[in-house]
């Protein structure tokens, strides 16, 4: 606040510049730390580890980058996963967050940092969190000016559903994704306002980043074209769209064609046409505009019909091969996923692997008021900001805001591209309100002295106190934002498009005031609201999002129990079975066996074969004997079934056994799921049915319950099970956790079923001792 | 059991030859007469107004199946008329597959009975609807005929469904079923000239920006209309197709507009949060965009302090009714000794 202070006035223009910048880079370098801070609950309150499921596989996955190489890692063909089938991880995986903490590890050795792979990975999100506020500043710089920018930064840094994909520890697509995808939105805005050639190509530099890191690219191969054909239809096309639109189509779709994962998806499915329609669209406009350019107007009224009936057919020739191709594919082209967002019930209705995920669920307003809290107050006020003037680059945020909150309305997950839109525009809300405050309370104040440039000074010495009196410290960096749009950030942002009108649009504003008292009311409840919003971020950093849930906590009267089964489990596994065994569990558990246990599994969390996936459900919703034939053949020797019975662990696989069900009878029809319901209700207690209390996964799960307490009280159904005395005939329990969360079964050997055939069982006895050998190694 | 049927068959079967050698006409006029009810119905459903004439005093083996929809009319019940329609599409689809063969198409009558016809449903003791039931040939008792009643399960109420339990009971094959398109050949026709003919039109003030898409007021409504729309989770209740409120299980004057759960939301809770929500960042763009603009600093005042009550209700009713629905309770994070 002393800078701010210290120029007196009169102090030339360029001197508040510089102050200004400096200021602004100070504001900013906290956001940084901001951000990377408040992502650090999980390594504070847990410890350094990596979380969940996918950021294990993606962990897995870079450490064999570090240690073998990048050559090794495209051509890594993984026998550990999916037996017998195997995977192709090199050109399965999206290699852009690999590549990213591969190379920051790689610098860091380089430069005799010896940090571990595994500390790299934990942190990669934080700093990439940091980046993506930077971005958003530069991206809401191009759209309203630096205040704006400054806030949605502020905001960004800590929007809560973001971080719940980012905290330390979540190594996952979207950490570094979701930078890339505000850059690329940011470089194609800056394109768009500057008409510059070398920022066309960056962007499609971005592009190919993106591409790399996530799935969710096209959302922004289809978004940028919506936009450019959005300027089109609305009058609003120029050379500068041209040369933001054209180079990203042809480099981008260039690059995003060398991604292995990607590789002619990138001109044959239908997610990517609407990009080369537009790209067609934009020739012929482009082409009127030329004509229109060189001919007499009288000329040109003769050429524009021969023009437009020439683009119309070529566009009609373009849409009916389009529509041919789309309809000549199974699924028409969209892969199921995108189809779910176009046809909301697609999912439900036909791919039970997708409907199954949580967070492929459509979400209700609590959801909204989690994960973007009061920015769905702010968001609206954002939108009409953006119309007044409405320029390229704003009609791009509220092309952004309007798209992505339609795309979360329909699958939860993508709350998280709706977030940074969501701060955008509250940035843009939140500068302009204080903008107008702060300026009525100024002139209202300054009334008594004509001078404009004593009035605007006064801003911020009137500022300062109020700055104080604001309860968090980003609220400060809110604050100061407002200014600098005030004074800088107008002159600057609009430049290119409408330079003359805003010196006039400043001196009417100097008029438009609000009455003193309320504009000092309505700043406190601005603040006020901001404290909130902090309050509940940190909140929900701390408490909600930061549990790694490999490592489970709760508080009880009696202190802080930590119940750390799973890592038990996985360490029990590793130490005690051959490294050539086969373990079976529900696909959640695959990538946390792979990494931690290095064992090989059956299916795991890329779930790229349904047909695997139903026979393990098929296999964990028979009787044990069809089960113990199925495991028998896929060589499982080892169970693994997760169970919260015991201490109350809601998502156990009790819980998600009807998936398996479906998934399994999905595949196999005579697994049925009526009958595992008594009355369309899914139960576990005495009126279960019989098919539910003799299938696989109830004895796994509830075999020897009853020994913990005696009336086998089950704390998740809150019930007491249907059978608590029961024997396995086909598999042994070799394993349970320390709070019973993980219970390891070894499937019996075959001899069981040839009892009292003395020759059969000498026979049997030989050729297990020729077969043992052979066993060791049945994958090399 | 098993003596029980080979009786009954045999005694069906020495009805059967004896009904053939005696009254040969009958049964052939009784399909005729099906036949022509059939051909003046539009998709081919016969209106049952007449049980005992085509079932019960008709000897078996009868020369034709019935296939009975169970309708009614009065429960004014869009699904059922749905599923009506789709029975219509499965009879049309069955006769227009089997145009050149009466061989097959007057084996199999697909008819419908309304519940206005109360003393039918008495007789095939239809306690639910939807039901369809198929009538053999040689069933005589209405009231045991568990083998011809469709499945609950299999009655979800699509014309596939119906197709695959005609086919399964009755050996005949339905073919693929035509569902009319959704425009008739006329209508697509006219709408394409109308398209043709005001297509230079519309290029013309199109080219010139006149139309309603320049309007940048269209975009703005727009734009916070989805806003608004997606914020309350529309989408979520339009996917499980969640009614507007529920009525109190213990007091049935009462209705519940909001619930207590965080996965689920009725339609006039998701309405009016959503309407919070768009509502305060509207007044204060209003604040900010139009009341700048009033000359009259009371007025401005007054318009002030309104939008800030509002807003702070508001914002403070959403806080509530998110803790109230969720159970979470956000802590504050005061210095231990303030406590």
């Amino acid at each position: 606040m002393a800078t701010q202070e210290s120029p007196p006035p009169g102090t030339s223009s360029a001197m508040r510049n510089a102050f200004g910048t400096v200021l602004s880079a100070l504001i900013l370098l906290l956001i940084g730390v901001l951000a990377f801070s408040i992502r650090l609950f999980s390594v504070i309150k847990y410890e350094s580890v990596i979380h969940e499921f996918d950021p294990y596989f993606n962990y897995r996955v870079t450490q064999f980058l570090s240690k073998n190489g990048i050559y090794e890692f495209w051509n890594w063909f993984d026998d550990r996963t999916w037996y017998p089938l195997g995977r192709v991880i090199g050109g399965t995986v999206y290699p852009g967050l690999t590549l990213t903490a591969g190379t920051i590890w790689w610098a860091l050795n380089a430069i005799n940092i010896p940090l571990s792979v595994e500390t790299v990975c934990v942190f990669t999100a934080p700093v990439f969190s940091a980046f993506a506020s930077w971005a958003t500043y530069l991206l809401t710089k191009e759209v309203k000016g630096s205040g704006a920018g400054l806030a949605a930064a502020a905001l960004l840094a800590m929007v809560p559903s973001y971080i719940s994909r980012s905290v330390a520890g979540s190594y996952d697509n979207e950490a570094v994704a979701i930078f890339a995808l505000i850059f690329t939105f940011y470089l194609y805005i800056k394109t768009l306002n500057t008409g510059s050639l070398f920022y066309a190509t960056l962007n499609a530099l971005t592009y190919f980043y993106m591409v790399c890191s996530w799935g969710g690219y096209t959302f922004i191969i289809n978004l940028i074209p919506m936009h450019v054909l959005l300027c089109i239809v609305t009058g609003r096309y120029s050379p500068r769209l041209y040369i933001a639109y054209a180079p990203l189509v042809v480099l981008g779709t260039l690059l995003a064609a060398l991604v292995p994962v990607v590789g002619f998806n990138a001109v044959l499915t239908s997610e990517h046409f609407a990009s080369f329609l537009v790209f067609i669209i934009i020739h012929v406009v482009a082409l009127v505009y030329y004509i229109k350019g060189i001919l007499s107007p009288k000329m040109f009224k003769v050429a524009v019909t021969l023009v437009v009936s020439i683009g119309l057919v070529v566009c009609l020739i373009v849409v009916a091969v389009l529509v041919a191709l789309v309809a000549s594919s199974p699924t028409g082209g969209w892969s199921g996923r995108s189809l779910s967002l176009l046809d909301p019930t697609y999912a439900s209705k036909y791919i039970p692997i997708i409907a199954s995920v949580s967070e492929h669920q459509p979400p209700t307003w609590p959801s909204y008021f989690m994960d973007i809290n009061v920015l769905a107050f702010l968001v609206p006020a954002g939108i009409i900001a953006c119309f007044s003037p409405l320029s390229d680059a704003s009609s791009f945020v509220v092309l952004y805001i309007v798209m992505s909150v339609y795309f979360s309305g329909v699958m939860v997950r993508l709350m998280l591209v709706l977030a940074p839109a969501a701060c955008i525009m509250s940035g843009i809300a939140l500068s302009q309100a204080f903008d107008v405050f702060t300026a009525s309370i100024k002139y209202q104040l300054g009334r008594s002295s004509n001078s404009k440039d004593d009035a605007e000074d006064n801003t911020s010495t009137n500022n300062a106190p109020k700055d104080d009196s604001s309860s968090g410290k980003t609220d400060k960096g809110e604050e100061v934002a407002k200014e600098r749009s005030s004074k800088k950030g107008k002159k600057k942002e609009r430049e290119p498009a409408d330079k003359p009108s805003v010196k006039s649009k400043i001196a009417k504003k100097r008029a438009l005031v609000l009455p003193l008292e309320a504009s000092i009311v309505a700043l406190l409840l601005l603040i006020m609201l901001g404290a909130f919003y902090v309050i509940h971020c940190v909140w929900a950093a701390a408490e909600a999002y930061s549990a790694p849930s490999i490592v489970l906590t709760s508080q009880s009267r009696d202190g802080l129990h930590v119940f750390d089964d799973f890592r038990e489990s996985y360490a029990w596994l590793s130490h005690n079975t051959d490294v050539d065994d086969k373990v079976a569990s529900w696909w959640d558990y695959g990538y946390q066996t792979t990494a931690m246990a290095n064992r090989t599994v059956i299916v795991d969390n890329n779930t790229w074969n349904n047909t695997h996936i139903a026979t393990v459900g098929t296999a964990m919703s028979s009787p044990e004997k069809a089960a113990w034939e199925i495991f028998n053949s896929l060589d499982v020797k080892y169970v693994l079934v997760v169970f919260g019975g015991l201490i109350g662990y809601p998502s156990d696989d009790i819980n998600k056994f009807l998936w398996m069900v479906r998934i399994g009878g999905g595949v196999f029809p005579h697994i049925k799921e009526a009958d595992y319901l008594r009355d369309g209700q899914y139960r576990i207690d005495s009126e279960a049915t019989p098919t539910m209390l003799n299938c696989l996964m109830y004895k796994l799960s509830y075999y020897r319950f009853v020994e913990t307490d005696g009336k086998a009280y089950d704390r998740v159904r809150r019930t007491e099970i249907g059978k608590k005395n029961f024997k396995l005939t086909h598999f042994e329990e070799v394993f349970t956790s320390h709070h019973w969360m993980v219970r390891i079964y070894k499937l019996k050997p075959q001899k069981n079923r040839i009892r009292g055939r003395a020759k059969k069982l000498k026979l049997k006895t030989s050729s297990g001792l020729d077969s043992k050998p052979a066993k060791k190694n049945p994958w090399i | 059991m098993a003596v029980h049927t080979t009786l009954s068959y045999r005694f069906f079967l020495s009805i059967a030859l004896l009904s053939i050698l005696a009254a040969v006409s009958e049964p052939t006029d009784l399909t005729t007469e099906l036949v022509s009810l059939r051909s003046s119905s539009e998709s081919g459903v016969i209106r049952l107004n007449d049980v005992s004439k085509f079932i019960t005093s008709v000897a078996t083996p009868r020369p034709y199946s019935l296939i009975i929809f169970f309708n009614s009319i009065d429960l004014n019940s869009n699904p059922l008329q749905n599923f009506r329609r789709e029975f219509g599409f499965v009879s049309a689809s069955f006769i227009s597959n089997n145009k050149n063969r009466s061989d097959v198409t007057n084996k199999l009558f697909f008819c419908e009975i309304d519940s206005s016809d109360s003393e039918s449903f008495h007789r095939f003791g239809i306690q639910s609807l939807p039901q369809i039931c198929l009538v053999d040939p040689s069933m005589e008792n209405l009231r045991h005929h568990e083998r011809g009643m469709m499945e609950e399960a299999d009655v979800d109420g699509t014309a596939e469904s119906v197709a695959e339990f005609v086919e399964s009971r009755t050996k005949l094959t339905v073919g693929p079923i035509h569902r009319p398109p959704l425009l008739s050949k006329t209508q697509i026709g006219v709408i394409a000239s109308l398209i043709a003919i005001s297509a230079p039109f519309l290029i013309k003030k199109f080219l010139k920006g006149e139309t309603f898409l320049h309007d940048s007021r269209f975009w703005q409504y727009g734009a916070v209309l989805v806003y608004f729309f997606s914020v309350s989770g529309t989408m979520h209740n339009i996917i499980n197709s969640i009614p507007m409120y529920l009525r109190d299980p213990e007091d049935s004057n009462r209705l519940v507009f909001f619930y207590e759960e965080p996965e689920i939301q009725l339609g006039a809770e998701a309405l009016s949060v959503g309407l919070l929500y768009t509502g305060v960042g509207l007044l204060l763009a209003y604040v900010t965009d139009a009341l700048v603009r009033v000359r009259n600093v009371n007025e401005q005042r007054v318009a002030m302090v309104l939008v800030m009550v509002v807003s702070f209700l508001a914002v403070k009713r959403v806080v509530y009714l998110n803790n109230w629905k969720t159970g979470y309770q956000i802590q504050m994070y005061w210095p231990s000794s303030w406590q």
